[in-house]
């Protein structure tokens, strides 16, 4: 493809060297219990990326040395009938940025499906997208995402990987580590008055369907701010969540994101609740520190704040929530941990260019 | 009178995205880089009134480019505030330490970074 027809895009980011939990109880709670990361917050283990959705999936990794570790501490305060499975040697892949356009996000997983990976998550960040798979597979990735994206920095699948560095070189940069008794964030950004959508959705169909389904979003100028994908045990479902959030000129677009998805997903029923709120946690640098995403699930459950999809991937936490429990997160958020008190930047896509939302 | 256009180079996208909501709710024209040689490349196309750079990316670091800028008569009067994780801040704010001992910055912020202090030290610069 030529480089004019590509699309043009800041970074490509992989972390490799992982290990994968995949979690699912058929209890069907939509509660996401904080004590699922406590056991591996006490052991001091860093999460990569976790990912929770209604339905009670999870999907969590972490360096690949602690899976099995980790694997047996989520078991131990699994509920009974929890399934579990433990994928070790994978890496997770983000480009960025996003800007919010479903035509990225789409690109992107229609990259997965040409490279014909096996997806173990997917998930968004406020600026990127990122995908769980396995280790062996990324280089098939790379040349794909090289096929449909433009990187300014590299010129080819070969010079983005000559320009990786040796993992002993990461090693050598790290002069001093510590954990903050107040952990520190970058901005909490509350979002009102976002749909959002969710469907079981086969493998095959996610990589497919869903991707085109996501292009044609774009060509109506939608924004999707949050975007999380958790497989079922055996890899042959998915459960899909995805926040749409509308220009105030557009009206409500929710009919026509329907007529979109069951243009190009015939065989599934997607499932719409709105109004629903997100919050954008910038930078707790979670993948480096333990314990972040174990307190900021403590610290909703003492307000009794119960998480409809949570994403956590590059270095912030997405989550989407009840409209009415928005204001009661963000407080306990605000005190829990050091953010900036409020004041600076609005909610994305708010009527006046991209400003006016109400601040916590 | 038109923005001041600050450019950000960090290698974190949410980083980058955070603070250019920032810096732009204040009415600044914000670029965004992606490592140090992108960066090098945007303040070629466009000389930026102030410049916010990590130091550990990729391919080029954010000390190697602010050695590059400062030894560069056409860049060098380009203020630079430095962002890192690495270690602790030195209360000067021409020399950062360790590996940065050596290059000259205006201005060194710890990360995470707090959007105050940033928004004050790019003011304060410009």
């Amino acid at each position: 493809m030529e480089t004019s027809d590509r699309i043009r895009i800041g970074g490509l980011k992989i972390l490799e060297g992982g290990a994968c939990v995949v979690s699912s109880s058929p209890l069907g709670a939509n509660c996401l219990s904080a004590d699922i990361c406590a056991p591996l917050a006490q052991k001091k283990i860093n999460l990569t990326f976790f990912t929770h959705l209604s339905g009670d999936r999870q999907v969590m990794c972490t360096a690949d040395e602690v899976g099995e570790t980790a694997f047996t501490l989520v078991k131990s305060r699994a509920a009974p009938g929890t399934e579990l499975r433990l994928q070790r040697g994978t890496a997770v892949i983000s480009v960025y940025p996003h800007d919010k356009g479903p035509e990225i996000m789409g690109t992107f997983i229609r990259s997965l499906a040409r490279a014909r990976v096996v997806l173990h998550g997917l998930a968004s960040s406020p600026s990127a997208i990122s995908v769980v798979l396995s280790a062996r597979r990324e280089k098939a990735v790379v040349e794909q995402l090289f096929e449909h994206f433009h990187f300014p920095a590299f010129a080819s699948p070969q010079e983005f990987f000559e320009a990786q560095p040796p993992p002993e070189e990461l090693v050598q940069q790290v002069v001093a580590t510590y954990q903050e008794k107040v952990i520190k964030v970058y901005w909490i950004l509350p979002q009102p008055d976002l749909d959002l959508w969710g469907a079981t959705i086969s493998s095959t169909a996610i990589l497919e369907g869903f991707a085109h389904a996501l292009i044609d979003m774009g060509k109506l100028g939608l924004k999707i701010p949050f975007i999380v994908a958790n497989p079922g045990l055996g890899g042959r479902d998915f459960l899909l969540s995805f926040s749409t959030l509308k220009a105030a000129s557009q009206g409500d677009q929710g009919p026509e994101v329907r007529r979109i998805l069951q243009w190009h997903l015939p065989e599934i029923r997607p499932m719409r609740l709105t109004p629903v709120a997100g919050i954008f946690f910038h930078g707790p640098h979670f993948g480096d520190r333990y314990g972040v995403v174990y307190t900021f699930l403590q610290s909703l459950a003492r307000v009794r704040v119960s998480l409809l999809a949570l994403s956590c991937t590059v270095s912030s936490v997405s989550a989407v929530l009840k409209q009415q429990e928005l204001e009661a997160a963000v407080q306990v958020l605000q005190k829990t941990f050091a953010a900036p008190s409020p004041g600076a930047p609005r909610p994305f896509g708010r009527p006046g260019g991209g400003a006016g939302g109400p601040r916590p | 009178m038109s923005a001041k256009y600050v450019l950000i180079v960090d290698d974190d996208p949410d980083l980058v995205e955070t603070v250019s909501m920032i810096l732009e709710s204040k009415g600044y024209e914000v670029g965004k880089a992606y490592d140090g040689i992108e960066g090098g490349e945007a303040i070629k196309k466009r000389r930026p009134d102030a410049l916010v750079l990590d130091v550990m990316m990729p391919r080029k670091n954010g000390y190697q480019l602010c050695k590059e800028l400062k030894a560069d008569q056409a860049t060098r009067g380009i203020p630079v505030v430095l962002l890192t994780a690495v270690g602790e801040a030195v209360p000067t704010t021409t020399y950062s330490h360790a590996e940065g001992m050596a290059v000259e910055d205006e201005d060194f912020i710890p990360k995470p970074v707090d959007a105050a202090t940033l928004v004050e030290a790019v003011e304060r610069l410009l």
